[in-house]
């Protein structure tokens, strides 16, 4: 019992981590440069990110066109608030995250159909679409180029009780409780049947169309999921600086969350915050130094070839391997000691319960290598799914499990 | 309705942004048809045309030498960013648009640096100043030739694809590059080259458009995003689908902005999504290439 409850601790260890990160972050960041706006900014970057993570680190669909669904979420939400629609921030920021995945939805339809390059080529042409949508034929609504000023606050609570969460540290934590609600929920969605599916079709499409699985429907789900996280902070970007800027519909909105995500690590969920972290701190400190002040993007662009081409893990992903490796080298450890203990006593009989082999719908490798979050996925569900990454009875993990493929997956090539 | 003349003006204006717009998406096709890479420093080879075609012309003050040393240049640069692409021939296609976006970042920023954020002038050849009457309208003698130009270019391009027997190795490793590396050709030297090509066919459309147009480092950003639309609509690593593509592209453009300037570019998107709907392999691409 008492291992049990270890093992249920164990598992929530990143929400833990997280929670502790998000109330210490404003306490101690500040002396390296880190404002709470920034921080706050760092958080809204990271929300987006949640929602990408999992249609790129878990799916494997690499979008350029998550400022389509940012935008939307933005400016309906501020368009709602400014225009005397709504007054209730909260409803705004709802309709708005809705709106944003309505247009995931369409897109997504369109866009799944085709696979690999093209459907990152649709994706960024349909977020420029958006962008030249705004910017033109919604000017009435959406201001075109000067964007939606004057957006109100967020109100907590009723007539005399009602806090106005004004900027600094009161808008950084109602951006830790969204992020940190998030996550959990992105978690959640990581380690459900459906998350194994998507990381699934990442390893092996065609595999998992052949199980049966309706491969577009999973995928649309995951494009949509992505929608509704970047039409949320989009959302929330609007009330949090009280204006809505039309360059979150550009296409360098999109190509900075790509990037961040690469940085901090695809297929961890916080990765992408770890990125914005340190892709907004170097735009925010290298500018205060005059000889670099031109040339942040530059650095921060060659560190970001020298990342995809060598540590395609990114800072979260290193430390996530790390972390699995050791955990996984202790229970080997550990199971090599069981079967001499059982070999030592020779000719008795192997006492432990041989778990019953059900054979979920999937039967998958043991994910490995680059892909981190779904590693963490396998060590937790051990002893949960007994099909999946078990030989028969004997603790000794079967060879299935230990294997890596060396440079990423084998890849299933469109053409 | 607009009148006549207008439509036919906005016709020619389509005719030249349609030319230039095949020439840049032949340059991507050629080489996501053969390499499998998609280009996403597409948009900052364009800027960097330009910027040459800007810095060159201040020192030899002959828009002809000009193109000849940027081309020249382009070259060396196509050469020297394979070599970086290479590493990324058998990785995953995501990975190899991560990092030719990547250089994209560096190579605009790099132009960024050197020559600050704000718009530079270049000024129009000797040859291409005033306009040309073409009775029932006038129009700028410069565009006439840079449509004719990039006709030639665009058929040059085809002669060199189909009529040679290099053209042949690159279309048949469009179609197989496995097979025609067990041939016994040298896939990745005909790679090489078919990536330099591809880089000089957009640092030149970049150079010819530069009169035209404000000179920036992000300018290429909205062409590389029209170019994939062409791409779609043409088929993947389709030679003729890319120029059929950008012809219509760029029509759709600039008729669409005679009627309502609002909705030029939102048009090009939505016959895009029409045509993924209706013919999701483009208008020259095969059934079974996705």
């Amino acid at each position: 019992m008492k291992g049990l409850r270890s093992r249920a601790w164990r598992a929530h260890v990143p929400e833990l981590a997280l929670l502790f990160a998000l109330v210490a972050a404003p306490v101690a960041l500040p002396h390296l440069g880190f404002s709470h706006d920034l921080l706050t900014r760092v958080l809204n970057w990271g929300l987006i990110g949640l929602g990408f993570d999992i249609l790129f680190g878990l799916t494997g669909l690499l979008s350029f066109g998550q400022a389509a669904f940012y935008g939307v979420g933005g400016f309906v939400t501020a368009y709602l608030l400014v225009s005397g629609k709504l007054s209730s921030v909260w409803l705004a920021l709802a309709t708005g995250t809705v709106a944003a995945g309505l247009f995931g939805l369409v897109v997504g339809w369109l866009a799944v159909r085709r696979i690999g390059i093209y459907f990152t080529m649709i994706t960024l042409a349909f977020g420029q679409m958006a962008y030249f949508i705004e910017n033109s034929p919604l000017s009435n609504y959406t201001g075109g180029e000067n964007g939606i000023p004057g957006i109100p606050v967020p109100v907590l609570g009723f007539g005399a009780y009602a806090i106005r969460i004004s900027a600094g540290l009161p808008m950084y934590v109602l951006f830790a409780v969204v992020f940190f609600a998030g996550y959990v929920l992105a978690r959640r969605i990581v380690r459900s049947s459906v998350g194994a599916i998507l990381f699934a079709i990442k390893e092996n499409t065609g595999r998992v169309a052949l199980l049966g699985h309706n491969v577009p429907a999973y995928k649309l789900t995951a494009f949509v999921i992505a929608a509704l996280y970047a039409g949320l902070a989009g959302g929330l970007l609007g009330t949090f600086q009280s204006y809505m800027p039309p360059d979150a519909f550009s296409l360098e909105t999109s190509g900075q969350l790509v990037v961040q995500t690469i940085v901090g690590g695809a297929g961890t969920l916080v990765g992408p915050l770890a990125g914005a972290a340190v892709w907004l701190w170097l735009r925010d400190n290298l500018q205060l130094i005059p000889a670099l002040a031109s040339l942040w993007k530059f650095v921060l662009g060659i560190a970001f070839i020298v990342l995809v081409i060598g540590l395609r893990r990114g800072v979260c992903g290193e430390i996530a391997h790390w972390w699995n490796e050791r955990r996984n080298l202790t229970a080997l450890r550990a199971a090599e000691a069981r079967t001499e203990a059982i070999e030592a006593r020779s000719g008795a009989v192997v006492t432990e319960p041989v778990a019953p082999n059900i054979d979920v719908a999937l039967a998958l490798p043991a994910p490995g290598g680059r892909h981190r979050g779904a590693g963490r996925r396998r060590g937790e569900s051990r002893g949960r799914r007994p099909g999946r990454c078990r030989s028969a009875g004997r603790g000794r993990p079967s060879p299935e499990c230990r294997w890596r493929p060396r440079a990423g997956t084998p890849d299933v090539r469109p053409d | 309705m607009p009148s006549w003349a207008v439509l036919v003006s906005q016709a020619f204006n389509g005719l030249a942004l349609g030319t230039l717009l095949a020439l840049v998406s032949s340059g991507l096709t050629i080489i996501l048809g053969t390499l499998g890479v998609l280009n996403f420093a597409h948009g900052a080879l364009f800027a960097v045309g330009a910027y040459a075609a800007f810095v060159i012309l201040q020192y030899t003050q002959s828009f002809g030498l000009a193109i000849a040393i940027g081309c020249a240049f382009m070259l060396v640069l196509g050469f020297i960013l394979e070599r970086l692409i290479r590493l990324f021939y058998d990785r995953p296609h995501e990975d190899q648009i991560l990092v030719t976006y990547g250089v994209g970042i560096v190579l605009v920023e790099a132009v960024r640096a050197g020559f600050g954020g704000n718009s530079q002038r270049v000024p129009l050849p000797s040859w291409g100043q005033g306009a040309t009457q073409l009775g029932f309208l006038i129009y700028p003698t410069y565009r006439l030739q840079l449509i004719a130009i990039i006709a030639a270019l665009l058929l040059s391009l085809y002669l060199v694809l189909y009529r040679t027997s290099m053209g042949l190795v690159v279309r048949a490793g469009i179609e197989n590059p496995g097979m025609v590396g067990v041939l016994g050709i040298n896939v990745r030297r005909a790679f090489l080259l078919v990536f330099a090509i591809g880089v000089v066919a957009v640092g030149l459309a970049g150079m010819l458009y530069a009169p035209v147009v404000a000179v920036t480092p992000d300018m290429g950003a909205n062409f590389m995003a029209q170019s994939f639309v062409v791409i779609v609509l043409g088929g993947l690593g389709s030679f003729p689908g890319a120029v059929v593509g950008g012809l219509l592209a760029g029509e759709i453009i600039s008729l669409t902005s005679a009627f309502n300037s609002a909705y030029s570019e939102v048009m090009l998107y939505a016959l895009m999504a029409l045509l993924l709907v209706l013919r999701p392999q483009g208008l020259f691409g095969s059934e079974g290439r996705v």
